[in-house]
């Protein structure tokens, strides 16, 4: 039998403060407004869905990389795919180049191939069932988007879509290109 | 239940403050990743769960460390203490990681290792794994010990557990556009029963996987065959004899054509059979490191989710096609799928039951094989000048989720018993004398009738039809709109069928329909939802959200969830709040007339829920939400949980990237 009870938070106080120490230590190790480290990308090995490997230092080693974490289930990764082969299309000749790491388990993992080619989509698509690459990059929140420079410097963290950020994932893709971010209107 | 060790926590984490400024200094990569959540409840739900995931990266070296402070978690173990950690050198040929290791090999037949916090299931092993690469071979072993924990009768706390020692080979062959692997895994497993002391157990699975792509499509077949053996004498049994054997199969053939793809899998997993639910006391069938496709659409509607079926690894095999397409910049998917158990039950009577396999390779229709059909179909895209996003999807399913009787044979009635007598002549021989005797003895016999078909059947079944619709419109000014609505019919019932009714263990007969007439057959169905009115033959929901986004910034999202009828022992929404009564346009409440524990009638099966988001930076995001959810199934990997409802509360999360 449920007993009636106001909502009360000061029971779980110590709990709460405990987090926010737990939170302000894992900033500390943070400098600079945002918490996105410029370091260099790890070199992980990628099993790409036409079956060959590659790394993500070789895929950066020519142009900047978004990366982007995703599963055939995941309403807010499909509404952003169609935005982020856009931009791989639009700025191949920049060398940049868009992977799009897929997550999905065994449950959903014969699908995979299926939905790109239904969608003709041309990025580059990653295969990580195990979620390996994943925790590594912190990528377990979909979609999350990562950008890294010709060097492989991560510059750009971002979670989640929802619509008309789309507008500043390519402003970010022409802050890393070098290009003004009216070039595209004007040309 | 786990102590909390604060000194040992003081100890690690000061390790892992001085080891982090040390990686800082020597500007060692890092990434890191803080997700923080905290919910407070009218019905107890309380947590507070805190996660710091930190990856190190330095050279051919790469360190994780997960640090937890939960009290409590969401679902699980009051914990204070690093939680997971892992250490791996990789080098051209080699890589070996030591600490907590998550496998994946093949589709999971033999090994398929994660981390699911949701559903609290983690059958990682921590231990060492070695692999070495010599193209186009690679070698693999994993060798080391895993604590899995599985929730009992509790919602929130994990109340099974099963402790592996277990050591796994896999030898791959990586060519191109083929690839070919041989997999043993073998694990000796202290199983943990509902009642007793725990049971000694050693599995040995061999398995095999061939895949290729090509342009137009692509293959794979995945094999296993397990043999698991008692370790010591249990219940008087032969040590090391076999006590189940068993074999998975699964294969899955995508074709594509242009800008079609059609997906088809076939499973057919048998490593262990009873005519219910397997319980934590059958053990010796599959383990909990096999974790296979489940042959179902994985939906993302919430009143689809709640329907899902309850897959089972250990006996049922299916079929599932599904096809993705795009017509005019519309995106198009159609999905079928079939599942049943390998095998039809019988009930010789109420407790005795024998099976028959299915003869052939596909699911079964009969309902003695619990079969599982679902259908969906959805249309997704953008249209008004690629303004507004629309997805608008059709489900329908229909399971057979108990078979409780099935009994169809013979019997007979005793018509009379036979009372006469019957002679019986003596004779003696005395002294050369003969002398004769007769004697009549009562005959006490059984007169029966002639045998009689009877036929009773018994099964629970459901059925639902889910339209799920989801609308957005974006504004120039970076501002989107959202509606979303679910809709959906249920039915539930408990079907009976046949002549006879019920077995009379009095009597020891069955009880026949029409005691006139044999041959007269019935067929009832038992609704098994019900409002306060008396039984509901279908449970009716809707499921509404409306939401308004700034991008990059802001969301704020109003569900509102209800619900027409509830099933035996589900909760209603206990508590009115004062969200509910605003969306209502409840004036009582605000004037005082309403209390907030005396629900109106007409909101006791409304849950309505507001969430805020607020994005800080591009990689840190926090959210509250207030209100009520309503609890229910959630399944995900195959593993479903039942949530507990969360009334009047709030839930605060923070999550970080970095």
């Amino acid at each position: 039998m449920i007993k009636a009870r106001p909502l009360s938070f000061s029971s779980h106080f110590g709990s709460i403060v405990r987090s926010y120490i737990f939170l302000i230590i894992a900033f500390n190790f943070i400098n600079g407004k945002d918490i996105v480290s410029e370091s260099i990308i790890p070199d992980l090995k990628v099993k790409l869905l036409n079956g060959s490997t590659t790394t993500l230092h070789k895929l950066s080693q020519d142009g900047p990389l978004l990366i982007d974490f995703w599963a055939t289930w995941c309403v807010p990764c499909k509404k952003v795919m169609k935005y982020l082969n856009q931009y791989h299309e639009e700025y191949a000749n920049d060398n940049f180049k868009v992977l799009m790491i897929n997550t999905d388990t065994p449950r959903s993992l014969g699908k995979v191939r299926g939905f790109i080619k239904s969608q003709n989509y041309s990025f580059n698509v990653g295969m990580d069932p195990n979620k390996v690459l994943s925790k590594k990059l912190n990528g377990m929140i979909m979609p999350t988007l990562i950008l890294v420079d010709k060097g492989g410097v991560i510059k750009w963290r971002h979670q989640g879509y929802v619509a008309g950020e789309e507008v500043e994932i390519e402003e970010q893709i022409k802050q890393v290109l070098g290009k003004s971010i009216n070039e595209k209107n004007k040309g | 239940m786990r102590k909390i060790r604060d000194r040992a926590t003081c100890y690690t984490f000061g390790t892992f403050l001085i080891s982090s400024s040390i990686i800082i200094a020597n500007d060692i990569g890092f990434s890191g990743a803080v997700n923080a959540s905290y919910g407070n409840s009218y019905d107890f739900y309380n947590f507070s769960e805190n996660l710091l995931d930190l990856n190190f990266f330095y050279n051919d070296v790469q360190g994780w460390v997960q640090y937890e402070y939960s009290n409590p978690p969401d679902i699980g173990f009051t914990t204070n203490d690093i939680r997971k950690f892992r250490l791996e050198y990789v080098a051209d040929d080699f890589l070996i990681k030591l600490g907590d290791i998550y496998q994946f090999w093949g589709r999971g037949l033999v090994l398929n290792q994660f981390d699911d916090q949701v559903t609290h299931f983690d059958n990682g092993t921590r231990g060492l794994y070695l692999e070495y690469n010599k193209y186009p071979f690679s070698f693999s072993h994993l060798n080391g010990n895993s604590d899995i924990w599985m929730l009992g009768g509790g919602a929130r706390i994990p109340e099974n557990n099963n402790i592996h020692n277990m050591s796994a080979n896999r030898i791959n062959y990586d060519f191109s556009t083929l690839a070919l692997g041989f997999t043993q895994l073998e694990t000796n497993e202290k199983h943990s029963l509902n009642s007793g002391p725990p049971v000694d157990i050693n599995h040995n699975i061999l398995g095999s996987y061939i895949s290729w792509a090509g342009n137009f499509s692509d293959i794979f077949l995945e094999y296993a065959d397990k043999v698991s053996t008692m370790s010591v004498s249990n219940f008087g049994g032969i040590p090391n004899d076999t006590l189940k054997r068993g074999y998975g199969y699964y294969q899955n053939i995508n074709i594509y054509l242009g800008n079609w793809g059609l997906t088809t899998e076939y499973k057919r997993y048998s490593f262990d059979r009873l005519y219910g639910d397997l319980t934590a006391n059958e053990y010796g069938n599959k383990i909990e490191y096999q974790q296979m496709p489940t042959l179902a659409k994985e939906h993302n509607s919430t009143l689809l989710g709640r329907v899902s079926h309850t897959y089972s690894f250990n006996d049922e095999r299916g079929i599932q096609f599904e096809l993705n397409g795009s017509i005019m910049n519309m995106a198009i998917s159609m999905q079928y799928a079939h599942l049943s158990r390998n095998e039809k039950w019988r009930s010789n009577s109420e407790n005795d039951w024998s099976h028959s396999i299915i003869d052939n390779y596909l699911p079964s229709s009969d309902f003695s094989a619990l079969p599982y059909w679902e259908n969906y179909n959805e249309i997704s895209g953008y249209t008004l000048n690629e303004r507004l996003y629309f997805k608008i999807g059709h489900g329908i399913n229909r399971e057979i989720i108990k078979n409780l009787r099935n009994f169809v044979g013979y019997q007979r009635d005793l018509s009379s018993i036979d009372t006469s007598y019957i002679e019986v002549y003596d004779s003696l021989e005395w002294d050369g004398t003969w002398y004769f005797d007769t004697t009549f003895i009562p005959l006490y016999d059984s007169i029966f009738t002639n045998e009689y078909n009877v036929e009773s059947k018994l099964w629970q079944e459901a059925e639902s039809f889910t339209i799920p619709v989801e609308l957005n419109y974006f504004l120039k000014s970076g501002y989107s709109i959202g509606i979303g609505y679910q809709y959906q019919e249920r039915k539930k019932f408990n079907r009976l069928k046949g002549n006879a009714t019920n077995y009379d263990y009095g009597k020891s007969k069955w009880t026949m329909y029409n005691p006139d007439d044999y041959s007269q057959t019935f067929s009832t169905k038992t609704t098994q939802f019900a409002t306060e009115n008396g039984p509901a033959h279908k449970q009716f929901n809707r499921l509404i959200s409306f939401s308004l986004s700034k991008a990059s910034k802001w969301s704020l999202t109003i569900t509102h969830d209800a619900t027409s009828a509830f099933e035996s022992g589900q909760l209603k929404d206990p508590y009115y709040n004062p969200l509910e009564a605003l969306i209502y346009g409840d004036i009582k409440y605000f004037i005082g007339k309403r209390k907030n524990t005396n629900s109106p009638k007409w909101a006791q099966n409304r849950w309505v829920s507001a969430e805020f988001a607020y994005n800080i930076t591009s990689s840190q995001r926090v959210s509250i939400m207030y209100g009520s959810i309503q609890g229910g199934l959630f399944c995900s990997n195959g593993i479903c949980r039942i949530i507990p409802p969360f009334n009047d509360g709030v839930k605060v999360s923070y999550n970080a990237s970095f």
